[in-house]
């Protein structure tokens, strides 16, 4: 089936500014694939590329192996659904639907039923005549849909689709979205900066940075088995600790101020001065008295009450400060502010990550994706 | 269980509370600036009013009323429609405005897209050119224009083409400066998505942009027809003599030699005229902007054309 993307060393260069630098991705046909990262990481750029809207500076792109970076917009056999929709308002919706159709010289009567038709698939029937500022933000987002869908291309590329609506409608329209990809079995290329979107909805994501890749994987490995620093920070608390590597193979054997700790995930063959993190649900807090293998003594700084969970920010020995999430199974738990505690850290759930350089969000836009 | 409480009647406000609140009530109508907007609409209009009164005198006189009667529009040997020069100058700024029009505002639409579209060395400048011909004084223009066609472009002597030119020259400017903001207001992504559904840049000007556009188009015509339609010093400059004299030219000659009641008569048909093209212009726009209004009156209407 067709649709496979390929980029190929794809650079963008504005000015001396490289929006992308450098970027290989495969996206076989029928993927869900996303693209993730905060704004000015080079997603959008990426995607106007593929789309034909900017000319790359290096680099192929390839539509199932045949190089399209210097075809114009008007002749890829991809279709874009933009972020602010770009439909026509001069045009009533089966009018805009039909724009493409007529572009390629479709028949009248054809071009009435699939117009039907694809309405009928993003559930807009009986909307024909409307036009679009006559129209909420969600049916015109899925009028923008209908009208690429229309003419089944190879690749639908989604530019924040859902970013100008409300949150309610947006988690509605993630799962609907998703559905409708499974149905009409193209590829989908999906660019995003949200993280739960990307999770929700993606065969594979990758998240970007600084108009890099930094890791392409499938969402639960790309949440649970961060490859770099920028990836555990972007999905949400990462507990990011500075450490040394001090040796091991297999087992990284780490340092953390006067404390030795094992670390079996990640680039375990580091060395020198690393960065680590652990998932706050894999931190198991245990009395003061306890001892082991990888813990660390600490007290805890202030509890968190999250409903299901409850969030334990403990002030290490060693200087940091790492959330645990302690499930609420429905007895109290025993820690309170100021209470001494070991911080057991499983070698299992450490993870030695790789640093690309690439800027940390600063705090309060991770806690809120803009 | 609800106690009633006995309310001592509020003080009744003062004369000068009343008339201040009812002036400028900041929750009530803002009377005052209405009154104001008023008067200055009447202090604007009366002189046009009185001129086009005596367009109708029945008498020779431009200060004196004797009475109604049409005989300055045609019937009266002296009356515009008689005259064969008051006739001529007539047809003259019709002609002048129209082909103004015809000219101005396509080439107008076309530098507009460069302009907005260009981008890199020179693109600044140019921009910035496009404005000089609303700021330098007119009359500076009909004379460079003037030596221009006399010294430079000889082929080109004083006549109705060099008055068109000249026109066309200025007008431009007005119709880049509509259309040009429109674009920036609508953006590119109507032309990006036309791309993306396989329209080529030739289809999406013609089926996206142009429509869009259209608002603006018809504004541009109607500013640029009432422009030429007003102009005097140009015409006047470029001018082959009596028979390149538009009404503008003509009225200041009738009004330096022996003032009739039909210069009021000509002077009033081309308030008319004028006053038409405006009114066109609006009801364009109103007609190819309806789908994009959400309610809204003139006054956000007129907001939209973002010059």
């Amino acid at each position: 089936m067709a649709g496979e993307v390929t980029l190929v060393d794809l650079v963008k260069k504005f000015g001396d500014l490289a929006a992308v630098d450098g970027i290989n991705l495969e996206m076989p046909s029928g993927e869900f694939f996303s693209m993730l990262g905060p704004s000015g990481c080079g997603k959008t750029t990426t995607l106007r590329m593929i789309a034909g809207f900017e000319q790359p500076t290096e680099g192929r792109i390839l539509l199932d192996g045949d190089d399209m970076a210097y075809t114009p917009p008007h002749k890829r056999n991809v279709n874009t659904v933009f972020q602010s929709y770009a439909l026509f308002p001069h045009l009533n919706v089966a009018d805009n639907v039909a724009f493409g159709l007529k572009r390629q010289k479709v028949g009248k009567r054809e071009i009435r039923e699939r117009v039907a038709e694809t309405l009928e698939l993003v559930q807009l029937t009986g909307f024909e005549r409307r036009k679009p500022a006559q129209m909420s933000g969600g049916q015109q987002q899925r009028v923008a849909l209908a009208r690429a869908l229309v003419l089944k291309p190879a690749v639908l590329l989604l530019d924040e689709p859902l970013g100008a609506l409300d949150a309610k409608l947006r988690k509605a329209l993630q799962l609907e979205l998703k559905a409708l990809q499974q149905q009409v079995g193209i590829t989908f290329i999906y660019v995003t900066h949200d993280q739960e979107e990307a999770l929700t909805m993606s065969d594979r994501i990758a998240v970007m940075a600084d108009g890099r890749v930094e890791q392409v994987a499938p969402p639960r490995e790309v949440y649970e088995e961060p490859s770099t620093v920028f990836v555990a920070d972007f999905l949400g608390v990462s507990n990011l600790m500075d450490a040394e590597a001090v040796g091991g193979a297999n087992i990284c054997r780490l340092r953390l101020g006067d404390f030795e700790l094992d670390a079996t995930r990640g680039k375990t063959d580091a060395r020198g001065s690393v960065r680590v993190t652990i998932r706050p649900e894999r931190v198991h807090l245990e009395p003061q008295d306890s001892t082991g293998q990888n813990r660390i003594p600490g007290m805890v700084q202030r509890l968190v009450y999250l409903g299901n969970s409850v969030q334990v920010i403990v002030h290490l020995a060693v200087g940091n400060t790492i959330q645990a999430l302690v499930q609420n199974v429905g007895t109290e738990i025993p820690w309170k502010q100021g209470t001494a505690v070991q911080a057991h850290l499983p070698a299992d759930a450490l993870r030695v990550l790789e640093d690309t350089g690439a800027a940390l969000a600063p705090l309060d836009e991770n806690a809120v994706p803009a | 269980m609800t106690v009633a409480t006995a309310h001592a009647a509020p003080p009744k406000p003062s004369t000068w509370t009343r008339v201040r609140g009812w002036v400028g009530n900041p929750w009530g109508r803002p009377r005052f600036l209405v009154g104001f907007t008023w008067l200055y609409m009447a202090w604007s209009i009366i002189p046009a009013l009185i001129a086009i009164q005596f367009s109708f005198n029945s008498g020779r006189s431009r200060t004196i009323w004797s009475g109604f009667s049409t005989r300055w529009y045609w019937g009266d040997v002296d009356s515009v429609w008689s005259d064969a020069d008051l006739h001529h100058a007539l047809i003259q700024s019709i002609k002048l405005a129209v082909l103004d029009v015809a000219i101005a505002t396509p080439l107008g639409v076309l530098l507009a897209l460069g302009l907005a579209r260009w981008r890199g060395r020179g693109a600044g400048v140019s921009n910035f050119i496009m404005l000089f011909p609303l700021v330098t004084p007119e009359i500076v223009m009909g004379v460079s224009l003037l030596l221009v066609f006399t010294h430079v472009f000889t082929f080109i002597q004083p006549s109705t083409t060099a008055q068109v030119l000249g026109h066309v020259t200025f007008s431009i400017s007005y119709v880049v400066v509509v259309v040009r903001g429109r674009l920036f207001s609508i953006g590119r992504q109507y032309e990006e998505a036309a791309a993306d559904l396989g329209a080529s840049p030739a289809v999406a000007l013609y089926r996206v942009l142009l429509p869009l556009l259209m608002p603006a188009i018809v504004a541009s015509i109607a500013i640029v027809f009432a422009l030429s339609i007003d102009d005097f010093v140009i015409s006047y400059w470029l001018s082959c003599g009596a028979g390149c004299d538009t009404v503008p030219i003509q009225i200041y000659a009738a009004t330096r030699a022996a003032p009739l009641p039909s210069t009021n008569a000509i002077a009033t048909i081309l308030s008319a005229l004028t006053l038409a093209s405006i009114i066109i212009g609006y009801l364009g726009y109103r007609f190819f902007t309806r789908h994009e209004r959400a309610g809204g009156g003139l006054v956000g209407d007129m907001a939209a054309f973002d010059v």
